[in-house]
This record gives C-alpha cells, sequence and structure tokens, in this order.
C-alpha cells in the first residue's frame, strides 16, 4: 500500500520546482502507475517534475535526507518495467527537461537535456545534414535520458551501433544531490575510467542525467528498402544469414512472422503484405547513392536464391514507408487481437536463430499461447511477442511460464535474456541465467559506488530484492 | 621512486590467474598485468611487485564467421586474429600502432582504437564480452558473445581501457566485419602541418564520412606534411565518396599507390619515440592544438582529425613546457596525458586528470575491483 508524503516534504518538493510540478492527487497519479510494461502497476508517493540540473539536484538531495526511494522516469514507454514506481517511492519525471541546448555542426555533436525527444533531435540536426543515429520503434515518444538509462537501440543499430556509441559527455545528479560532469566529448576518457560509457544502461540505478551530449552523423546520401517475402520463416532466416555473410553492411535486417502479418493485415494499419506469407524481411542499405542499387541487388538475390516468392523495392521515401509500415506498426496491430501484450527481448548468436525460432513456436504450442515474432534479424535480437488477457489468471501465469522458458531457450543458445529493452522490474528473476553471485555481487558493489544508500530504483536489475535492501 | 619486479610469472589459465591474485592479496605483493611486453610505464613506489604475463594465455578460443564474432584469450596476436579472420574475408576494424604484435588482452586494457573508430566506433564498440580476474581473484564473466546485450550494468565499458588497473584481462570476445572490398587511400600534401587544418575541417564537416582521416607530420623520409583520408566500400562508392569528397573540398586527391604501406607507416609514425604524449580535444580546436604542441618541438606529429586526437613523439621532455602545453589544450576544453614515459624514468610533466568528483567514483570502482589494492603498480601513474 502507497503511503501519502509527509507534509513538510510535499511542502519542500514544491518549494523547489513548483506546486505545479509535484504531483499528489490520486487520480493524476495514475498515468504513473506503469510504464510500457502494463502488466505491473504500482502508484508512486508522488511525482516530481523538475526543470533544471539544479531542481534535480535539490529534489535528491531532500529525498535522500528524508531516506526516500527515487523512481528516475523519462517518457515511461519502457518494456521491462525500469520507471515502476516503489510504493515507498517518489517518482522524478523529466518530461519538463525537453530542451535541445547546443547543436554544433562544426563538432558534429549536440547537448540536450534529458526530456528531448529521441526523433526531435533528428528533425533539429536536419538542416545541418545530420542525424542521431539510434532510433528505437518508440522514438517518436521516447526520451533521450530513457534511451542513456536504457542503452536503447533500434533497427538500425544493425549498422550503426546502440545508444553508448554516441553519447560522449553527461551531466548526473548523484545520491545526495552532487552534480557531476562525465566525460566530454574533447577529453581522452582513456586517460581515467569510461564512466560514461558506465552510466549508459545502469537503467536509472546510478542517478539521473540532467545533460547529455551526443555524437552526429552526417545523413545519408541515399536509402534502398527491400522487402522480401518468403513461404516459411525458414526461408527468410537462410536469406538473412546469405545477406550477412555475403559481406554486405545493410542498415537494417528485419524479420515478421505470419502472426505478426496476419495482425498487421487485419488492422487499420494493412501494409499490403500477403497474409498467407510465412515470414516477411525488410532489408535496408543507406549510403552512397552509387552503391546503393549494387547493394540491394546483392541482398535480392539472396534472397530468392533462399526462396522467397517475391521481392519488393523500394526507391522513393513514400515506397519506402509503405515496406517499413508492416514492421513499424506490428506492436500496434497487435493491440487488436488481444488486450494484452508482452513484448519480450532477447539476443541469440544470428546463426541460432531458426533452432531458436522453431523451439519459441513449439513452446507456444504447448503453452496454448499466441506468440507472434517481430525481430532485429541481422544481430539476432528477438522479440517473441506473446497476446494475453490479463484478466484471465490462469492465461497470464501460461505466459509467464512460457516467457520463462524462452529465456532459458536463448541463454543456451549462446544468447542473453535481453538485448535492447535492459532488465527493469521484468527480467530480474532471469538475472541468475547470465551471471553467477559473483558477478551479481560485483554489479551491486558497483552500483554502490555511486548510490550507497540505494536510492535510485531499488528493487530493479538486480535479483534479490532482499540482497540489495 | 621507480620500482623493478622481483619476476615474471606466466600463468596458462584464468584458474592459476586467480590463484596468483588470491596469493598476492594475502602477501601484499603488488602485481603488474603485462600482454604483449611492449614497454610498460616504470612503476613508481618501493614495495615489491610481479609481473604477469599473459602470454601463455593463447589461441582462439571461438570463431563463427557467420555470427561475426570470434573469442580468443588475452595473450593471442592480433596477427593471429588477423590472419584468422582474413581467412574467412572478414576482420577487425582497429589500427592502433603497431597493431599485429599486442595481444588482445593488451590492446582491451589499453583500450586504444586508433583512427579508424571514424568509420566503424571506438573498440570499445567491439568488445562484447570479456573474462577477467579481479584484483582479489574472482573470476568474472562480462558481457557476452552476442552483439546487443544490457543484461546488467555495463562492466565492460569501464573495464576497456582500464589498463590493469581493475583486473586482469583473460579472454576477449570481439564483434568482427567483412572486409571491404577497396581499400583506397587519398593524400593531401602541404609544406605546413597548419596549411591542412582547413581541409581537415572540411572533411569533418563533409556529406561523405571517411573511415579514416589523419593529419601526419611526415609520410617518410623527405616527405612532406599530409592528410591521409582512407575510403572503404566497393569500386563505386569509393569512387563516389572521393568525387563527393573533392567537391566539398574544392581540390583533387593524389591517390596513394600502396594503401597499407602508408597506412602502416601513419599508423606506427612516432608511437615508439622515446616519450609519447596524447592530446585530445575537440576537430574545432585543431589549429590551436597544433600551436600548442609545436612549442614542444615534437619529433612527430601524428592527429586523428575525427576527435582532434593526437599522438606526439618526443626525444625527451621537458616538464614546464609539458605542463604549459596541458594548460593551453585543457583552456579548449581538452587533456593532455603521457602514452610512454621515458626509458629512463625522468619526469615529464603534469598531465590531465579526471575532475574531483569523477575521481571519486574511479577510486570507488578501483576499490571494489581491487579491494586488496594488489593491481597499485598498474596505477602508480594515475
Amino acid at each position: 500500500m502507497t503511503r501519502p508524503l509527509a507534509p513538510d516534504v510535499v511542502r519542500g518538493l514544491t518549494e523547489i520546482v513548483g506546486a505545479a510540478n509535484v504531483i499528489t492527487d490520486p487520480d493524476r497519479l495514475l498515468v504513473y502507475e506503469s510504464d510500457g510494461l502494463s502488466a505491473y502497476r504500482v502508484s508512486p508517493r508522488a511525482v516530481v517534475l523538475p526543470g533544471t540540473s539544479d531542481e534535480v539536484a535539490a529534489v535528491v538531495t531532500l529525498l535522500h535526507l528524508e531516506g526516500i526511494e527515487i523512481v528516475p522516469r523519462g517518457a515511461g514507454t519502457g518494456l521491462s518495467g525500469g520507471a515502476l514506481p516503489t510504493p515507498d517511492g517518489v517518482v522524478v519525471g523529466t518530461a519538463r527537461m525537453n530542451r535541445i541546448i547546443e547543436i554544433d555542426p562544426e563538432n558534429r555533436l549536440a547537448r540536450v537535456q534529458p526530456g528531448v525527444i529521441n526523433a526531435r533531435l533528428t528533425e533539429a540536426t536536419q538542416p545541418y545534414g545530420l542525424f542521431y543515429a539510434p532510433d528505437p520503434s518508440s522514438q517518436s515518444t521516447c526520451t533521450l535520458g530513457g534511451n542513456v538509462a536504457e542503452n536503447s537501440g533500434g533497427p538500425h543499430c544493425l549498422k550503426y551501433g546502440v545508444t553508448s556509441r554516441y553519447v560522449t559527455g553527461l551531466t548526473v545528479v548523484l545520491a545526495g544531490g552532487r552534480i557531476v560532469k562525465l566525460g566530454g566529448a574533447g577529453r581522452d576518457s582513456a586517460g581515467g575510467l569510461d564512466l560514461v560509457g558506465l552510466f549508459v544502461g545502469s537503467e536509472g540505478c546510478f542517478g539521473i542525467a540532467t545533460e547529455i551530449e551526443v555524437r552526429l552523423l552526417p545523413i545519408a546520401e541515399g536509402v534502398r528498402t527491400l522487402l522480401g517475402i518468403f513461404e516459411t520463416m525458414e526461408a527468410a532466416g537462410h536469406a538473412v544469414t546469405e545477406i550477412m555473410g555475403s559481406g554486405l553492411l545493410p542498415a537494417a535486417v528485419e524479420i515478421i512472422d505470419r502472426a505478426t502479418i496476419e495482425a498487421v493485415e487485419a488492422s487499420i494499419f494493412a501494409a499490403g503484405y500477403p497474409t498467407d506469407a510465412g515470414a516477411a524481411l525488410v532489408v535496408e542499405f543507406d549510403g552512397t547513392e552509387a552503391g546503393l542499387d549494387l547493394g540491394a541487388d546483392r541482398a535480392e538475390k539472396c534472397c530468392f536464391e533462399a526462396g522467397a516468392r517475391e521481392v519488393r523495392r523500394a526507391t522513393s521515401e513514400a515506397e519506402r514507408a509503405a515496406l517499413w509500415k508492416g514492421r513499424k506498426k506490428a506492436f500496434g496491430a497487435m493491440g487488436r487481437i488481444a488486450p494484452d501484450l508482452l513484448v519480450q527481448d532477447a539476443t541469440v548468436p544470428r546463426t541460432k536463430l531458426p533452432e531458436v525460432l522453431a523451439r519459441i513456436a513449439e513452446i507456444g504450442e504447448r503453452y496454448d499461447l499466441k506468440i507472434a515474432n517481430v525481430f532485429h534479424a541481422g544481430d539476432g535480437n528477438l522479440h517473441p511477442n506473446i497476446l494475453f488477457d490479463r484478466k484471465n489468471a490462469e492465461e497470464l501465469d501460461r505466459v509467464e511460464r512460457a516467457s520463462t522458458e524462452i529465456m532459458h531457450l536463448c541463454v543456451d543458445a549462446g544468447g542473453t535474456i535481453t538485448g535492447e529493452h535492459g532488465v527493469g522490474i521484468d527480467k530480474r528473476g532471469y538475472m541468475s541465467l547470465v551471471h553467477n553471485e559473483t558477478e551479481l555481487e560485483m554489479l551491486r558493489s558497483v552500483r554502490a559506488v555511486f548510490d550507497p544508500d540505494r536510492l535510485f530504483n531499488r528493487g530493479k536489475v538486480l535479483p534479490d530484492p532482499l540482497a540489495e535492501t | 621512486m621507480t620500482a623493478t619486479p622481483e619476476s615474471v610469472v606466466h600463468p596458462s589459465s584464468d584458474a592459476e590467474v586467480a590463484e596468483i591474485m588470491i596469493d598476492a592479496s594475502r602477501e601484499g605483493v603488488g602485481i603488474f598485468p603485462l600482454s604483449s611486453g611492449h614497454r610498460a610505464h616504470p612503476v613508481r613506489g618501493e614495495r615489491p611487485y610481479l609481473e604477469l604475463s599473459t602470454t601463455r594465455l593463447d589461441g582462439i578460443v571461438e570463431y563463427e564467421p557467420a555470427d561475426l564474432t570470434l573469442t580468443a584469450r588475452a595473450g593471442t596476436s592480433l596477427a593471429t586474429i588477423d590472419e584468422a579472420l582474413r581467412a574467412h574475408g572478414q576482420w577487425a576494424p582497429f589500427d592502433p600502432p603497431n597493431v599485429g604484435e599486442r595481444s588482445i588482452g593488451g590492446l582491451a586494457a589499453v583500450g586504444d582504437s586508433g583512427p579508424l573508430w571514424m568509420g566503424y566506433g571506438e573498440l570499445r564498440n567491439h568488445v562484447l564480452g570479456m573474462t577477467v580476474v579481479t584484483g582479489d581473484g574472482r573470476m568474472l564473466s562480462l558481457g557476452g558473445r552476442v552483439v546487443k546485450n544490457v543484461a546488467g550494468y555495463d562492466l565492460l565499458k569501464p573495464m576497456v581501457g582500464s589498463r590493469g588497473s581493475l583486473a586482469v584481462v583473460t579472454s576477449v570476445c570481439l564483434r568482427v566485419y567483412p572486409e571491404p572490398s577497396v581499400d583506397r587511400v587519398l593524400l593531401l600534401r602541404r609544406d605546413r602541418l597548419s596549411d591542412l587544418v582547413a581541409a581537415a575541417h572540411s572533411v569533418g564537416t563533409a556529406p561523405v564520412m571517411p573511415v579514416s582521416s589523419v593529419l601526419v607530420d611526415r609520410t617518410g623520409v623527405n616527405e612532406s606534411p599530409a592528410l591521409v583520408i582512407r575510403l572503404h566500400g566497393v569500386e563505386e562508392t569509393v569512387g563516389a565518396d572521393q568525387a563527393s569528397l573533392e567537391g566539398h573540398l574544392g581540390i583533387v586527391f593524389e591517390q596513394a599507390p600502396s594503401a597499407t604501406a602508408l597506412c602502416t607507416a601513419v599508423r606506427d609514425r612516432g608511437a615508439t619515440s622515446n616519450v609519447v604524449l596524447v592530446a585530445s580535444a575537440l576537430p574545432s580546436a585543431l589549429s590551436e592544438v597544433i600551436r600548442a604542441l609545436e612549442r614542444l618541438e615534437p619529433e612527430t606529429i601524428v592527429a586523428d582529425t575525427y576527435a582532434a586526437r593526437f599522438r606526439v613523439g618526443l626525444s625527451q621532455a621537458d616538464p614546464e613546457a609539458v605542463g604549459n602545453a596541458r594548460a593551453s589544450i585543457e583552456r579548449l576544453g581538452g587533456t593532455l596525458r603521457v602514452a610512454r614515459f621515458p626509458a629512463d624514468g625522468a619526469e615529464v610533466g603534469p598531465t590531465s586528470e579526471p575532475s574531483p568528483a569523477e575521481k571519486d567514483l574511479i577510486i570507488g570502482i578501483e576499490k571494489t575491483f581491487d579491494p586488496m589494492g594488489v593491481l597499485w603498480p598498474a596505477r602508480s601513474r594515475r
């Protein structure tokens, strides 16, 4: 049961951020009860929305003195429950800190506040011919602070790499309200330890990033997108192996399976994918215009050799959007079929994909669950999505057991329990599949260097909340 | 005071490394991890210590070309790894000085990427996993062998570049890449290094991004300073990229006849000078940093222009002059540190340090990995 905050604490918070930015009304707190992982819901004691680094520091100082846990929150689009409130905690949201501080085209850098929406940064840098590479599927709503906390990926990370490759410096607020600058693009981290790289992906357990410096890239001259339609998932998987083994370096290689195609085509997002197909493969190349058709031709050949029924190619932005539509709208379309969707996330070595997918299908049948697969095939990052109804307790139990089996399966195949969504609350129980007790203890100790009192996001990431508290 | 090692131990397994670390913790003996035996910095201190060589931790453990990943034990030379990769049309895209002679464990410990990071990302982005033994003998497996992995805090990042100050690296899993079919090297020569800065800036803001861009004071005997640009791809893209760069810069590049020979010469230039300094700044500060470094009258200057990272070779260092250079570069938001200390142990001068707050965190992390302080020789120059 969530306890209300003491009046003097509310007063203290109000003095720092203003009454409009301290939320204690239970109705208004409803919005903050969960993040993208809606299966879990906890009401926080309050939500505070600071507007500057100094305000974040003052809020953290106050809450630290009171011994109140802090749950950092970006846009709340995370899928592992990383921003799930705790009954004893206060949510500190970065939504108001949404300013792009500086775009520096000469050094190809941008400095932003954490509440800046991912896609907005690319929009803002476009006039300079630059873009920000990591593109999580939620990029139109997720924020860069959240991306830093989760070390987010996205379809084009196959070529460009994930968030940590692009973050060059951070200003962070740590326990006790200390404001600390880490790294910076002009500074050479080889002289010390890479603290920026360590902070990225710490899932809100080390502190709150209040200013983020990122590297930008020049926008590619051209793009070619292919859509391969296959009779079977196996054939599509074979095409991926051929493409990746041929020396080509595609920007993205994505697969959606039959269940997902059916869901998309039955929805308002219908993208014109044939509903009797076993799998659809999206392959994209970007770069210098002169080489694009060459890469696309070779990938097309790989698709046909693997047994593709047809291969469509986009040459205009409109055609490209149409080919991507089925992939991008997959999650939205699934909402039509079942009230709840568990978006799983795991990575396996790419060569293990066919075997792992066959086993996932078998797990789905055994538990009588509908599992639809959408995945970043190029880097072996799977998203088996389990469709269910949360109100059906018996079904929810099957979902959890199937999920656990899928995690074991991926780890046994040489993979890991999360590729890009993070551990949060959802995967805590699986951490011992990939880390032994010595390693978990090391993770706890490193966290304690940043946050000795375990004030930030207590109970997340590390498996045993008792050991943590 | 410079100390000398009592002896060198050569463990052949992770368990032996752990045993050595546990013994050292108990006996209060320091450990200085060494890999390929390249000259490390002199150790400051008076307490006894041992060198721990990883040369017997040798060999490729796993290589799955279709997954584009390779795992090797720490003492495996990059030459061995390169040979295995090339046999499958693949390679590891990093080019620090003398890369072939170095071991993968040592390289990961030093975290040196080389200028190819412009096109491929830094070494820390290519290290997917590591096994390490901490200062008190705990064996840890960090990361894994998949390209995307966010299961727990990313301890790999501080480990890459930690220079033996946290743990002994015993194996490394790398992400590897398909070999480019064309590796073209373009040259622009001028009489003075400073005359090339404008061109280097233009490359840095061009719509086409080369895989590396390096300013070098000399590419060979009697040769003038040059801007060396490297393009990777297929014939069509490399040709188009060259044309696009030439259009953007308003110049015509000279094409290097042998890409490999020139890149090797630039890559290794000045790396084994008696003293090597590394300066870092923003690309917009290239000119000012060059001016600050030229006052040191260096033997060699090589600059990766994408991030304005300079390697400066000196025959000897004047601590006061180095201090002045550092102060100038720090005013520009950059850093200056020593990458190679003089063989005679002479002082080089004050170099850039992490901020006090960063230092607190670094010390905390060091204590976590090395609670008994066994790895002090590796930290003795910090």
